[in-house]
């Protein structure tokens, strides 16, 4: 009998186990070490190993981007970058394409801000062909124009498109809330009126100004050894001349403009997009960790206050989020979600108070540890990947961080206290600073917005015009 | 389609169509079935200190109950609700809060739940798995927020972007009768129609070990975690009522159909082109994944030489969607401006024929398998991926071994394969033609 009872009882000790079991020791991640070389002509390389997977991620990445655009001519990075992939003194277009996909190979181009990327990916055994081709394009592209009229006019076709969906149009229109006519001020892929006007001469103009070895870094990772990549590098790059003229100077970014609040009126629209934002951070801004926690706690991943309060509190959104996007100079800070036209003043107005609240109090600990570790976590991650190790590794060449700063990422976050958080939200993400942007069915939000914002400027989808900080299309010029 | 529980960790993952093997590192899982019916695979991996946790449960959106489409996709997002032992969203305070990530995705055929967590916390998500398996507890006010949650995500997905009712017209006017016409995003009107009664009655028809496979692939200790796995999976329960399955057949066409889609903002028109296709386990579906390719895949491919440098779309996408039960073999162009759907389907045509008719170059051939093995291998950069191409092989193949084998096989695939395919489901089968323009005229 005895043993029975034990036999019933046993079972209901084994199985419930009401909370969680508390974690073992952690093993520590692995942050790889970069090993460098800068070759006579100025080109910096820099290849971090790893050899679980027969794959290397490689990036040739030109130091100036968008930012360099020239006034009125919105896309001449984005399509230099396109354009130069479509042709080279020794090969077509298609065999381009045909050679590297014969590879198994891809081969991307584009411009960012502050940057110009080349990108292979490729299995180990065909790298030295693959980077062939990325050195031919690099090097000697020739921008044919039937070539460029192609992409200007898929370009254009892309810009229609995104120009119809709520929440890249919001996006747009941020973008020049924030900078007006300055440097980061247009939008990255051109207007349809900019586009119109980019000539073969302005690609060929921006690549000899800036396709050069000493404002660029190549980078590999994954499984080549650094001597191995170092050969490769010299045999591809090293005869590839200095430029002529003076570097170009870093752009600067003009006093932030007053911030409005601004209405895209898109009757149609399935959905409203919401994006509120102001001018963040540089790169090099010593509160670059404080900002990049604060930003987890507001609206970094899943749990961060603004899907908590927007989606996981009131069921208004599939989701809401923020950023910093540090560039070289000054980079915007945006937090934006998308709702049913109904609730987007309800919407607008959750983002905002959760701005404020981030200043108001000190975020505690039981809250921040946790956001901390979604930092933590991402970064890691993030090296797990070849092309992972290179989008890593590129930022802090790119800023001229040391690249040791890497391994320090860790436990930098970690240091970070609920004072400097509230410190730096206090005055740098707090409400009053910020611009606010709707794309949506303006009829079904409009009169809970203006109670809210008495100065709101409501633009129809058909009279914006994304080439001035006025944004409206000028009547007397048509 | 697939529809997942959050945005913010899909942005992490790769689509890839295929899987490769040796030559290259396999994937070398290991296998058991508890008492319970609940099957294992592990495969350790300890080159990062990380660890993939996928539970997947052989339910989707094609089980949808009659008149709730968009039930099984709604069902997922309660799994993160509360449990008898775990309050509503505890699922991110155990992988989020300590640097992990999880989300969950809604197929037609299956769900999986995944997390990809710090090594060191395997044991804790192996009992949370467990624990939302054997009950859920959920109520009357999570289930009406997250309700209006998915009536976003199917604005956000379907509504606001110009394409989102072409995707959803594709499935629906594709099949006539198997339940994969159904949308798994569901409407607006269907999703309001469901209960909590529904929800309870989802849980334990379908949530169950006999129903699910479970995968953990990553760093930990083989013995180690056996044992943890016995301890928190072994005891939930296996209900003995049967589990209902889908067995409709799929009738072939007796007739091209045509239809026209119009919805409002679509600045380009677009048209999509479907066949029915074998399902995923039939081994036809390698030298389809090579047709695929050779037609739609990066800037060499045929349909993007033809339409896009031609300067007559600006988008192309030809693909083999194989699913448990059948699939589609699909095309789709979108426009260039001042382009007409009528020239495209012209011209995917006579692509389409000529891939029956003259057989592709060793070089193509070898091109396709080249760009499918590479992205299967940038795939398995990851746990999570790894996790992903197995979990394929098991519930879409059924057979865990094509995981490794795969390659191989796709390695064998001849031109003469590819004719073969491309007219048996394209060439001797009838289409459904949808075009897609803007409602009252073009803008």
């Amino acid at each position: 009998m005895i043993v029975f009872a034990l036999l019933l009882v046993a079972p209901l000790f084994a199985q419930e186990q009401t909370t969680p079991p508390a974690p073992s020791a952690p093993h520590e991640a692995k942050i790889p070490k970069p090993s460098e070389k800068t070759l006579s002509n100025g080109l910096r390389v820099i290849v971090v190993t790893k050899h679980e997977m027969p794959l290397v991620a490689a990036r040739l990445m030109v130091k100036t981007g968008a930012e360099a655009d020239p006034a009125q001519k919105a896309g001449v990075a984005g399509l230099t970058a396109t354009v130069l992939k479509e042709g080279t003194k020794t090969r077509s277009a298609e065999q381009i394409a045909r050679g590297v996909e014969a590879l198994g190979a891809t081969l991307d181009t584009n411009a960012r801000w502050d940057a110009s990327v080349v990108d292979v990916n490729v299995m180990s055994k065909n790298l030295g062909k693959a980077m062939e081709f990325l050195a031919d394009a690099v090097r000697n592209p020739t921008f044919p124009k039937d070539e460029l009229d192609r992409e200007r006019q898929q370009a254009l076709d892309a810009l229609q498109v995104e120009m119809t969906e709520p929440r890249s149009l919001a996006g747009f229109v941020m973008t020049r809330l924030l900078y007006g006519d300055a440097p980061y001020g247009h939008n990255l892929g051109g207007t349809p009126q900019s586009l119109e006007k980019i000539t073969r001469d302005d690609l060929a103009k921006f690549h000899r100004a800036n396709f050069r070895p000493e404002n660029s870094v190549l980078l590999f990772g994954g499984d080549v050894n650094a001597d191995a990549a170092f050969a490769l590098a010299e045999k591809l790059f090293g005869a590839w001349p200095r430029g002529t003229s003076s570097a170009k100077t870093a752009s600067t970014v003009a006093k932030p403009p007053e911030p409005r609040v601004v209405v895209i009126d898109m009757p149609d629209a399935g959905q409203s997009a919401v994006v509120v934002g102001r001018q963040g951070i540089r790169r090099s801004d010593p509160a670059y960790l404080p900002a990049i926690v604060a930003n987890s706690v507001l609206g970094g991943g899943y749990s961060s206050r603004l899907n908590q309060e927007i989606r996981i509190k009131r069921g208004l959104s599939y989701g809401a989020g923020s950023s910093f996007a540090p560039r070289r100079e000054v980079g915007p800070f945006t937090a934006r979600t998308e709702t049913k036209n109904e609730s987007a003043a309800e919407a607008t107005g959750l983002v905002l108070d959760e701005l404020n609240r981030l200043g108001s109090s000190d975020v505690p600990d039981a809250e921040l540890t946790p956001r901390k570790a979604v930092l933590i976590g991402n970064f890691a991650r993030g090296l797990e990947t070849t092309s992972g190790v290179v989008e890593t590794i590129s930022t802090y060449a790119l800023y001229n961080l040391p690249l040791a700063d890497a391994e320090k990422f860790i436990s930098g976050v970690q240091g970070v206290t609920s004072a400097s958080v509230r410190t730096f939200a206090t005055s740098n993400m707090a409400a009053n600073g910020i611009s606010v942007v709707v794309v949506g069915d303006a009829k079904k939000f409009i009169e809970p917005l203006k109670q809210r914002f008495p100065n709101v400027e409501v633009i129809a989808a058909p009279e914006l015009d994304l080439n001035s900080a006025t944004l409206r299309v000028r009547k007397l010029k048509e | 389609m697939r529809f997942a529980r959050s945005l913010f960790a899909l942005l992490l993952l790769v689509a890839v169509s295929a899987t490769a093997a040796a030559p290259f590192p396999t994937l070398d899982y290991k296998h058991r079935t508890l008492s319970n019916g609940l099957d294992v695979y592990t495969v350790q991996d300890r080159s990062t200190p990380t660890v993939a946790i996928q539970v997947i449960y052989r339910v989707g959106s094609k089980d949808d109950p009659e008149g709730r489409s968009g039930f099984a996709h709604l069902f997922e997002h309660m799994m993160f609700k509360s449990t008898k032992n775990m309050k509503a969203e505890m699922m991110d305070r155990l992988t989020e809060d300590v640097g992990g990530w999880n989300n969950a995705t809604t197929y037609d055929d299956y769900t999986p739940y995944y997390e990809v967590v710090p090594s060191n916390y395997l044991e804790t998500l192996l009992w949370a798995e467990a624990d939302r398996m054997a009950s859920l507890n959920v109520n009357e006010e999570n289930f009406k927020s997250e309700r209006d949650v998915v009536k976003e995500e199917f604005r956000f997905r379907i509504l606001a972007p110009p394409y989102g009712r072409l995707f959803y017209a594709i499935d629906k006017n594709s099949f006539t009768t198997h339940p994969y016409r159904r949308p798994g995003i569901g409407s607006i009107e269907e999703l309001d129609a469901s209960t909590l009664d529904d929800v309870r009655r989802f849980h334990s028809t379908f949530y169950r070990p006999d129903n699910a496979v479970l995968l953990v692939v990553g760093d930990f200790d083989q013995q180690q975690a056996d044992a943890w796995i016995d301890k928190y999976f072994a005891p939930v329960p296996r209900p003995s009522i049967e589990i209902p399955r889908v067995n409709v057949q799929e009738p072939a066409r007796g007739e091209e159909k045509r239809v026209k889609v119009t919805a409002p903002n679509v600045p380009l028109p677009a048209v999509a082109m479907t066949w029915l296709a074998p399902p995923a386990s039939n081994p036809d579906s390698y030298p389809l994944a090579v047709a695929e390719s050779i037609l739609g895949s990066g800037e060499s491919s045929r349909l993007y030489a033809r339409l896009v440098r031609g300067e007559i779309a600006v988008q192309v996408n030809a693909y083999a969607d194989l699913r448990q039960d059948l699939g589609l073999f699909a095309v789709l162009a979108i426009m260039a401006s001042g382009h007409d759907p009528a020239e495209a389907e012209k011209i995917l045509r006579e692509e389409l024929k000529k891939l029956q008719e003259t057989p592709p170059s060793e070089a193509e051939l070898e091109k396709a398998k080249n760009l499918i093995i590479t992205s299967a291998l940038r795939e398995r950069e990851e746990n999570n991926g790894r996790a992903e191409a197995l979990s394929r092989a098991i519930v879409l193949q059924r057979d865990a071994s094509q995981v490794n084998s795969g390659l191989g096989k796709l390695q064998a695939v001849t031109a003469a394969d590819v004719q073969r395919v491309m007219k048996k489901y394209v060439g001797d089968a009838k289409a459904v033609v949808i075009t897609y323009t803007n409602e009252g005229g073009q803008q």
